[in-house]
């Protein structure tokens, strides 16, 4: 359960930062919410939260536009798909949440 | 322990944050900042649009006196309003820079030789070379010349200084989540626009148009292979085609050419590599058709420059509203006004008006200092700019380039020459000042054909062919440029720097020009052809003129009658290949069809059956084209010699050679044993090409080798990134109407018919409005442009006359 409620504050916290932050604020997020909300998996918690967080929101630009601009992003990168484009996304978003997480409940137990 | 645990974290995700806030260079590839990129908040997502993106209603801008309207129509074309030319040009700039910022900025720093601050030095200094060579061509010197002249001028200085306000107020409300695509990929922020830029992006056209020259290969030409030679392989005048103006034995004004004929140096041979040229089929039509040939009784204006094609496109299509102005067209984004287009009452449109506008002139230095050249019996003092160029990743690079009373010295031992002992100034007419904004100012306003004989006398660089039309029902063509006079033979040949009076004295006057209006034939036309008929009594040369469109164009608009825009349409995509009508018949005869294989026996059915069309499906078209391409350098092999640069002789006149000499000793191949003459080099490359076809068809899996497939054209992005660029399937080629090659084309398809009851301007662009790769409008017109359709464009009178086929509207308003 307090992963749950852990994870959703993460995910709400750092979107509303991230309205008028720059991306970095999803740290600051997972920090504040890993030291308050310590759960039995910071480090998860932090990293579902963003990659979620991120997922859904370049998912929801894509599939309102008719541009191919994501596929194209993608091919730069030498990705064949931009599925790996978007797994790529979750997980650089993932890793910063989840180590900004893991950070605060490290922080709590001192 | 716990501390230190928590130590480590920290540290990660700092780290972390740090390495993907910031740009990498692994093994030469960079890397954009992977955190702030591909953050859906911010990154690269935010520049992809929704379906039914509309812009904002209303903007407030501190540097309006009044409100502004734009209206942007369904193909996202603004239609701008303003109650005066300050505003005008100042939303202009705004709304300009709001669709094409990034392309804008970038195309000038590729004309100032800036792009590797940006790209980083490249592979094998790819970028920092070509950078080199910008600075060294004297861009930016040009540049600043124009300017200069541009401080004479209220009216046009005004209209540079209010389209940069307006550029820059759009730069100044970017943040990162805005910023457009590629300033995300490439990690990098723009600067502030300045008139200079704008100065820039002119001399970057003239570059593509007027910078070739031929003089360094005619000399390596006349010491290698003697005067009968050299008039033999590249003569000033090919016995082919229409002139654009024949007015025989009308040329009836005196000419003073100064006597002094300046013969060509001392013969030498000339070890330079010479920068790349620009496409030599770059080229372009253009026509117009009275009203006793057309349906409508008015007439009818068409032109399609042919440019190299790119995303974002070259062209902006605008419509300028002020009072004294109502102008619709295409505009090059970086500078004010409309290129190509109509006025209510006028139009015109715009091609290559090729003349030789380089000289280089041998320098003779004191000694190795190069501190001083002789010029006129007198040491002179050389100039010595120092060039820095602030290279991404790398140390500055710094390079001098020497500067002559005849311009820059752009090779020398340091760049592209080893040769320390001769060294060549740069003498190129877009480096003088001038005033082709004023040009285009009073175009943009022009009511009739005096309004624009009087704008285009202040348009020196690069020189145009110009053809017009009125709604009263004129018709012309002016040759337009400031063309030096030449005596017979002068700058064809590099010439003597000691003696000042070997350059430019004079220039052709204004009224002097090649121009013609109403002619008895019933239209005006030009396609990069010779001129003028020979009685015209100055010496013209330059580097190449078109030989083949220009005749197909004047074939059919001969023929035609009751013109509707339709025709017009049906002839800018017209693919007739007469340049084979020409050379197929003869290259077959030449065959000896007994030692055939069957992939060469099948080829020969194809091509002896072949109609001449360059369409699409041909099969025909591609084995001709392949036929053609082996023929070339197998047959001018004499032209690749090691470190001597040498130039082949044009395709009419290599064609004319084949028939007339075929025994010429330069069709010997020298690689081989045995004398060739053209049959057996015609046979050879008939051999090679087929084999060549043959892989091409097994490579792709292919039974046929359809035209458009075999061609396979291409717009690239303009930074050169694969995935960015689009494949398109076309037919036409260089030395026909549809002039689309590989990556050239036409960059703009217009016809207007200028009915009394209103102008009608149809169009189409390879591309779209938009310049942002994520944007809908970033290259909606290429499907219609590839299938040859035209959009008929709104041309307005007032922003509430656009019915539904507005977009959306955005009121510019003035900051209280």
């Amino acid at each position: 359960m307090k992963f749950v409620i852990q994870f959703v504050a993460i995910l709400f916290s750092s979107h509303l930062l991230a309205l008028f932050m720059p991306w970095y604020c999803i740290a600051f997020a997972a920090f504040v919410m890993g030291y308050l909300l310590k759960s039995n998996a910071n480090f998860l918690a932090g990293f579902f939260a963003i990659a979620a967080l991120w997922m859904f929101n370049a998912w929801l630009i894509d599939s309102d536009s008719s541009s191919d601009l994501a596929e194209r992003v993608a091919n730069l990168f030498a990705l064949k798909h931009k599925t790996l484009l978007f797994l790529i996304m979750a997980a650089v978003g993932g890793l910063v949440g989840g180590f900004a997480a893991l950070t605060g409940s490290l922080l709590r137990k001192l | 322990m716990r501390v230190f645990k928590f130590i480590i974290s920290l540290i990660l995700t700092l780290g972390l944050i740090y390495i993907l806030d910031n740009r990498w260079v692994i093994k030469e590839t960079p890397i954009p900042p992977l955190g702030k990129f591909l953050d859906p908040f911010n990154g690269f997502w935010r520049n992809i649009e929704p379906v039914n993106f509309k812009g904002p209603d209303a903007l407030n801008l501190d540097g309006l006196q009044e409100n502004v309207t734009v209206v942007f129509d369904s193909l996202a074309i603004p239609h701008i309003f303003a109650n005066n030319n300050l505003d005008l040009y100042y939303a202009q700039g705004y709304i300009t820079a709001r669709h094409r910022l990034w392309q804008m900025e970038f195309q000038t720093h590729a004309a100032a030789g800036r792009v590797s601050e940006i790209t980083g030095a490249g592979k094998n200094e790819l970028f920092l070379q070509y950078d080199r060579g910008q600075r060294r061509l004297g861009m930016v010197f040009g540049a600043r010349h124009a300017l200069e002249a541009l401080s004479n001028n209220q009216d046009a200085l005004i209209m540079i200084e209010k389209y940069t306000e307006g550029i820059n107020a759009y730069i100044q409300s970017l943040d990162y989540k805005t910023l457009p695509f590629e300033y995300k990929l490439l990690d990098y922020q723009p600067e502030a626009w300045t008139p200079l830029k704008c100065a820039l992006l002119l001399k970057n056209m003239a570059q593509t148009l007027s910078i070739g020259d031929k003089d360094i290969e005619m000399t390596n030409a006349l010491k290698l292979f003697g005067w009968e030679m050299v008039d033999l392989l590249y003569p000033d005048r090919e016995p082919v085609g229409d002139p654009i103006v024949e007015n025989p034995g009308g040329w009836k004004f005196r000419i003073n050419i100064p006597d002094s004929l300046p013969m060509a140096l001392p013969e030498e041979l000339i070890h330079i590599k010479r920068l790349p040229p620009s496409d030599p089929t770059t080229g372009s039509n253009n026509w117009a058709v009275s009203g006793n040939k057309t349906a409508t009784g008015s007439p009818i204006l068409c032109g399609d420059p042919h440019l190299n094609l790119n995303l974002p496109s070259i062209w902006y299509a605008i419509q300028l509203n002020a009072p004294g102005i109502n102008a619709l067209g295409v505009s090059l984004p970086g500078d004010p006004g409309i290129i190509i287009g109509c006025t209510d009452s006028i139009a015109w449109s715009l091609t290559n008006a090729q003349r030789d506008l380089v000289d280089w002139f041998k320098i003779s230095f004191q000694d190795d200092t190069r501190n001083k050249y002789l010029l006129d019996n007198q040491w002179v003092d050389t100039e010595k700019v120092i060039e820095v160029f602030n290279v991404r990743d790398k140390p500055v690079f710094r390079d001098t380039v020497l500067y002559t009373h005849w311009g820059p010295i752009p090779y020398d031992e340091n760049y592209r020459s080893d040769d320390n002992r001769k060294h060549y100034a740069f003498r190129w007419l877009s480096h003088d000042a001038s005033n082709e904004f004023f040009a285009f100012y009073k175009l943009n306003r022009a009511q009739d054909h005096a309004g624009y004989m009087e704008a285009l006398d202040y348009f020196d660089s690069p020189p145009n062919n110009f053809v017009f039309a009125s709604m009263s029902g004129d018709i012309a063509m002016r040759v337009q440029g400031k063309y030096p006079i030449r005596r017979s033979k002068e700058g064809k040949f590099v010439l003597d720097g000691s003696k000042s009076t070997n350059g430019w004295t004079a220039f052709i006057p204004n009224e002097q020009n090649v121009m013609e209006k109403n002619p008895s034939r019933g239209f005006v036309s030009s396609a990069n052809q010779y001129p003028v008929d020979a009685t015209y009594p100055y010496y013209i040369t330059a580097t190449s003129f078109e030989a083949y469109r220009n005749r197909r164009i004047n074939n059919v608009l001969n023929g035609l009658t009751q013109i509707q825009p339709e025709d017009m349409m049906k002839l800018q995509n017209d693919n007739y290949n007469l340049k084979a009508e020409e050379s197929l018949p003869f290259f077959l005869s030449q065959l000896d069809s007994t030692t055939f294989t069957i992939a060469e026996k099948n080829a020969y059915q194809i091509l002896s059956t072949w109609d001449y069309f360059n369409n699409k499906d041909s099969e025909g078209a591609s084995y001709y084209e392949a036929w053609w391409d082996n023929l070339m350098p197998l047959l001018w092999d004499e032209m690749e010699k090691e470190g001597v640069t040498l130039r082949r002789p044009t395709t009419y006149n290599t064609i004319k050679l084949l028939r007339e000499k075929p025994n010429l000793t330069f069709f010997d191949i020298q690689s081989t044993p045995e004398k060739e003459t053209a049959r057996e080099v015609i046979q050879k490359a008939f051999s090679a090409s087929t084999t060549e076809m043959e892989t091409w068809k097994e490579e792709h899996s292919n039974a046929s080798a359809a035209w458009a497939e075999y061609k396979d054209s291409y717009i690239g992005h303009l930074m050169r990134l694969e995935p960015l660029g689009i494949h398109i399937k076309t037919g036409g080629n260089h030395d026909i109407v549809n002039a689309h090659a590989r990556t050239h084309g036409p960059s703009w398809r217009m016809v207007v018919s200028l009915e009394k009851s209103g102008i009608k301007m149809w169009g189409v662009y390879p591309g779209g409005q938009s310049g942002n790769p994520g944007s809908t409008y970033y290259s909606n017109m290429l499907d219609p442009w590839v299938n040859g359709k035209y959009f008929p464009l709104l041309f307005l009178h007032h922003p509430e006359d656009a019915g539904n086929r507005v977009l959306y509207t955005t009121h510019l308003n003035r900051q209280k």
